[in-house]
């Protein structure tokens, strides 16, 4: 992986095919969760937090005003990675893709709240990374962390 | 000008309600990088400014990034957990 780079209006990296199909799954875990996941689940309650910290009742009406949007947009974010890395993934070769400043801000927020649910799921906390988080998780879990960096310093200029 | 019955409930809330506040809360998975852009994007905070929110959320666990009317603080909570950030509101005497 080539990491984000501003390229005129653009920005712009590179991905392996493989690179590709693991984070185009992972857009489509993420709009499935937020589709179907229940207020039970720890990472969907941290992608819709309350609101209202010591107001359950006040949280529970946020949420009915907010929560059906910002799903939406959530899970169009999420198919906005997926059309950006459709090709590559299909494809034999590493692949330039190219994002415009609103495809950028998709993807800084899909990054995010994938990032958000796989540390819900490995359980990562301040303490950092569990002892016995699978490898392989916490290996894809600081390649998602440096996707994510190197766009927000592409874009933050 | 407004219509005269919306009047009464802005100056009932101008009057009577303290000001609300919205937090942000330190997360260990958010990017210090990218909630500093978020705060500096969102909020308008020159790099500085937005740097230094940062850090109070990392350092001390949380940091009042705006203040203003409930309403105004709803629509900034929600915003922030559209950048996945952990933010509520708050009455600012709370």
């Amino acid at each position: 992986m080539r990491p984000f780079r501003a390229d005129g209006d653009a920005y712009t990296a590179k991905f392996s095919p493989e690179e590709a199909s693991i984070l185009s799954e992972l857009a489509e875990q993420i709009a499935e969760l937020v589709r179907t996941g229940g207020p039970d689940d720890p990472a969907i309650a941290r992608l819709f937090p309350d609101a209202y910290p010591d107001d359950a009742e006040a949280s529970a009406e946020f949420r009915r005003f907010t929560a059906e949007d910002l799903g939406d947009r959530k899970v169009r974010n999420a198919g906005i990675i997926l059309g950006t890395l459709g090709a590559v993934a299909e494809g034999t070769r590493p692949k330039r893709v190219s994002l415009s400043a609103d495809e950028a801000q998709a993807w800084l927020r899909g990054l995010g709240d994938i990032r958000l649910s796989l540390a819900s799921r490995l359980g990562i906390t301040e303490e950092g990374m569990p002892q016995d988080a699978p490898p392989g998780l916490a290996e894809l879990y600081d390649w998602l962390s440096f996707v994510q960096d190197s766009l927000v310093r592409a874009v933050d200029r | 000008m407004p219509a005269v019955d919306e009047r009464p409930r802005v100056i009932e809330r101008t009057l009577l309600d303290s000001p609300w506040v919205t937090v942000v809360w330190n997360d260990p998975v958010n990017l210090m990088s990218y909630v500093s852009y978020v705060f500096r994007s969102y909020f308008g905070f020159t790099r500085q400014e937005a740097e230094r929110l940062m850090l109070q959320v990392h350092n001390e666990g949380k940091a009042v990034v705006a203040s203003g009317t409930r309403e105004e603080m709803e629509r900034h909570v929600e915003a922030m957990h559209d950048f996945g950030l952990w933010a509520s509101l708050t009455k600012s005497d709370a």
